[in-house]
């Protein structure tokens, strides 16, 4: 019983730190547009599938590849925001989060036009689990935590270090605020949109590089992303890696005691047990 | 430096707060607006900021016509707003708010930050704090300090002395005295318009939204008017 706590602890939090990836991406864009844009999931698959060609036809490393699949969803969200849903600002928060899901169907779609619905395998060499112990992991896990981490430092570093950063943060506070200091919203927001699209498209890539890719790849892996966010607190960035670490080991622990399909359960009841108990979250301060 | 002719402004499509406002303001004049709740003194300061569009009128400063420029803009024209409220970004440090505050010059902010934690200790205490954790009278400061990052010619203060103790305003306004003292050019409105007026040049009072007094702070402060509009006498 302790063997398999352990081990799924740390299955957990290896996947914990992958969840935590795309749930940054949608807390930052929530902090600076204060709505949950749902087309994360499709920018998921945007990147997996930019990282697949990348790395399956172009014979890329999965290191190179996951900068690709950042570039292509950071791009593919800003083009796509400014399509869709930069029109709707000012119209209410639900208006737009509804408007991101039919954004996230037409998005999928394209890719199912011209992928199929079928899945396919990034070329990765396979490889025998690691064992510490009674301890087993796989290589690509932890490769796939390790870029998890790179990401969130690079992005502490520039959401802490640089003024580009700061004045992100500064428009998330205040933008009115941020316009009499200078600094362009709008601008900001596209930055936003960008860098958290990218996110989401690293972590599309790093789900896939586990399992597989097919068009749904980020909309199966959705419901936990939000809850990650959720739990954090919308609009915190270290809220969202606490919050993914917290949803991947609960996923993982429920193991323990309920059947493998009711896994996709945790994310709805870790999200109303906060929503219900602590609606702004565990590192949230405003209101949501 | 500064001049307001005629100026219509509200905040809806029909709302008219300002009805034809004017003002001048000179170089290294401290001019105060005073006037009940209502008259428009912030709405005019918002005006010249640039988060109300004049419906009428003109705005120019150092000749150049400002009105309806955004705020960014107009703060790269050498004009530093500071709100009442919601004048700094609470979840950022205070070095932070500093770094921001200095973002349309940042080649400068290096040597501003050391010249700013020089003349408030109280800021370079709290360097890494957030900036929610401060007192009304240190935000206040901390707000004073961030506009004075962007190097401004012209400084716009929105009621800078409310809700805070006697004590902190008494060292705001020693702050604001100091800076007219060294040549900046300031428009404050003020609740506390005798106060306001001991350390000004000049002053305006306005009621309902156009002008109803002007002239030197010590004559409008003898003004029966004034002293009816604010000491009920």
């Amino acid at each position: 019983m302790l063997e398999k706590t352990l081990q799924l602890s740390l299955n957990g939090l290896m996947a914990g730190a992958v969840l935590a990836v795309p749930a940054i991406g949608l807390t930052m864009i929530y902090a600076v547009l204060r709505f949950v844009n749902f087309s994360v999931a499709a920018h998921m698959a945007v990147g997996a599938y930019a990282g697949y060609m990348l790395n399956a036809w172009l014979k890329f490393s999965a290191w190179l590849a996951v900068v690709g699949a950042f570039v292509a969803a950071g791009a593919a969200g800003i083009a796509s925001d400014h399509v869709a849903l930069r029109p709707l600002r000012g119209y209410s928060a639900l208006t737009i989060a509804i408007a991101s899901i039919a954004l996230n169907l037409m998005i999928e779609s394209t890719i199912r036009f011209f992928f199929g619905g079928s899945p396919r395998d990034y070329a990765i060499p396979l490889r025998r689990d690691w064992t510490f112990g009674f301890l087993h992991v796989g290589p690509q896990q932890v490769e796939n935590a390790a870029i998890a981490l790179i990401a969130m430092a690079l992005l502490f570093v520039f959401m802490m270090l640089t003024i580009t950063g700061k004045a992100m943060r500064a428009v998330a506070d205040n933008p009115m605020l941020a316009d009499s200091k200078g600094i362009d919203p709008d601008r900001m927001a596209r930055l936003a949109v960008g860098i958290g699209m990218g996110l989401a498209g690293i972590g599309g890539m790093l789900v896939g590089l586990d399992t597989s890719i097919d068009p749904l790849v980020g909309f199966r892996a959705i419901l936990s992303v939000f809850a990650a966010a959720v739990v954090g607190g919308l609009g915190s960035v270290p809220g969202a890696v606490i919050g993914g670490l917290a949803i991947g080991l609960s996923e993982e622990l429920s193991l323990l005691a309920l059947p493998a399909t009711y896994k996709s359960a945790i994310g709805f009841l870790a999200i109303l047990v906060v929503l219900t108990f602590r609606p702004r979250g565990l590192l949230g301060a405003k209101t949501a | 430096m500064l001049s307001v002719t005629n100026v219509v402004a509200g905040y809806g499509a029909h709302d008219e707060v300002l009805k034809g406002v004017g003002m001048t303001v000179a170089e290294r004049e401290l001019v105060v607006l005073i006037g009940p709740n209502g008259a428009g003194k912030s709405t005019l300061l918002k005006s010249i900021a640039g988060f109300l569009k004049p419906r009428e009128g003109a705005i120019t400063f150092e000749g150049k016509p400002i009105g309806g420029l955004k705020p960014r803009e107009i703060t790269r024209q050498g004009i530093a707003f500071v709100p009442q409220e919601a004048n700094v970004f609470p979840s950022l440090s205070v070095e932070a708010n500093l770094e921001v505050g200095g973002y349309v010059d940042r080649r400068a902010t290096k040597g501003r930050i050391h010249e700013t934690f020089g003349r408030f200790p109280v800021l370079a205490e709290r360097r890494a704090q957030e900036a929610r954790t401060l007192s009304g009278g240190q935000r206040q400061m901390l707000a004073m300090a961030m506009a004075l990052m962007a190097a401004p010619r012209l400084m716009l203060l929105d009621e800078p002395s409310a809700g805070l103790s006697p004590a902190a305003a008494q060292e705001l306004f020693a702050l604001i005295k100091g800076l007219h003292a060294a040549g900046m050019t300031i428009v404050m409105v003020e609740q506390n318009a005798l106060d306001a007026l001991e350390i000004a040049d000049r002053g305006y009072l306005l009621v309902d939204g156009s002008n109803a007094r002007e002239g030197r702070a010590s004559a409008l402060a003898a003004d029966a008017e004034v002293r009816h509009a604010f000491l009920g006498g």
